[in-house]
């Protein structure tokens, strides 16, 4: 339960994840520090899936309860950390897609995946998207594909080792090197590179 | 902003990430964690909640919160909780104490003698209620703690059946 790596959250450095190979095997054999850790590490990850799934604050709580309980049960079959988080994923995003069907058939509301991210009021991202680069990038996000708004949300979250298996249960294409950039990450650029030039 | 130079090339989607693209996810994910961060203390209560599965468990309703005024006598503060669940309904009031620790007191009903368990964080504690359904914490640390009243007791197979209430903050 030791061999776990430090977190490296500084940007631009890479972000390793803080799970050693151990710690799946060992939440496997009933250890609550193990699991802790992994719920500590990839909730927010799976938070963001619910999210851009549409879901509320409240709707997304309940979703990653249930996820984390659904795990439990399925320990037994999932033996890497890369095919736990492409797991958590992709049973967030089911649960997420399910319950919101289930909201939309009693409320019927289609809005804008990006639009009702900033749940705090209009002009919430103009605070905390303070210089000009991060505004940019919130603007060209929002001129993406609803799917690729959500494609990129996940995998900013995913611990960077586990971005090939987070691609893959997404559907994107995989090199044979490892995740490529994609058409979503390669949209973006292309979006940013027209309005800041260089800088990006 | 200057005139925005045309992209020369769009850029390859099947080339492998280079930094840029790592910035890039990087800034994004700080964006999101700033406009939509996932509540601070939701891991801990998926933990606590995770490591009740082994127990049978009945949870217990928020049925009623009261919080006095805020204009209250000095910095007494207290605020009266009421949980329901099929077989019994918990009450609490938490006090403030001097220090950073609250007091608690609940009964139970319909009243009996039960083991009751404050799960805090960092540690639990265990008292009995009385023939009146009656329990005291004296001191419990603040922050996030659950309650947990055994209905009966560990039979061969373990633990037995208990009542636990949501993740409180104190």
């Amino acid at each position: 339960m030791d061999d776990r790596e430090p977190v490296t959250t500084q940007a631009g450095q890479p972000r390793r994840n803080a799970r050693g190979a151990g710690t799946v095997r060992a939440a496997r054999q009933g250890s609550e520090d193990a699991l802790g850790q992994i719920v500590t590490e990839l909730s927010p990850l799976l938070w963001h899936v619910a999210r851009a799934a549409g879901l509320g604050p409240g709707a997304a709580e309940d979703v990653l309860q249930t996820v984390w309980m659904r795990l439990v049960a399925h320990l037994d079959d999932i033996h890497t950390s890369a095919a736990l988080t492409g797991w958590l994923v992709t049973t967030t995003r089911r649960e997420a897609w399910r319950v919101r069907a289930a909201e939309r058939r009693e409320l019927p509301a289609d809005q804008e995946l990006l639009a009702e991210v900033p749940d705090r009021g209009p002009g919430s991202e103009e605070q905390v998207i303070v210089d000009d680069q991060r505004r940019a990038l919130w603007v060209a996000i929002g001129r993406l594909s609803a799917r690729c708004q959500e494609l990129l949300r996940i995998i900013a979250f995913a611990p960077r080792p586990d971005y090939a298996a987070v691609a893959a249960e997404l559907g994107m294409p995989i090199g044979s090197v490892g995740p490529t950039r994609g058409r979503c990450l390669a949209k973006l650029r292309a979006l940013l590179a027209s309005s800041f030039g260089g800088s990006w | 902003m200057t005139t925005p130079p045309h992209p020369d090339l769009p850029l390859p989607a099947d080339e492998p990430l280079d930094d840029v693209d790592f910035r890039l996810l990087d800034d994004i994910r700080d964006m999101f964690d700033a406009a939509d961060p996932m509540p601070a203390d939701l891991p801990e209560r998926i933990r606590f909640f995770l490591a009740l599965r082994d127990l049978e468990i009945e949870v217990a309703r928020l049925a009623e919160e009261d919080q006095p005024a805020l204009a209250v006598r000095g910095a007494e503060q207290s605020r009266t909780i009421t949980f329901d669940s099929d077989s019994l309904t918990i009450m609490i009031r938490i006090e403030a104490n001097q220090d950073a620790t609250v007091r608690i007191d609940g009964w139970l009903a319909p009243p009996q003698r039960r083991e009751v368990e404050m799960k805090t964080t960092t540690d639990s504690l265990t008292v009995s209620s009385d023939e009146q359904g009656r329990f005291a914490f004296a001191r419990v640390p603040r922050g996030t703690a659950q309650l947990i009243v055994r209905l009966g007791d560990p039979g061969p197979g373990g633990a037995g059946r208990s009542v636990v209430t949501p993740a409180l903050i104190l």
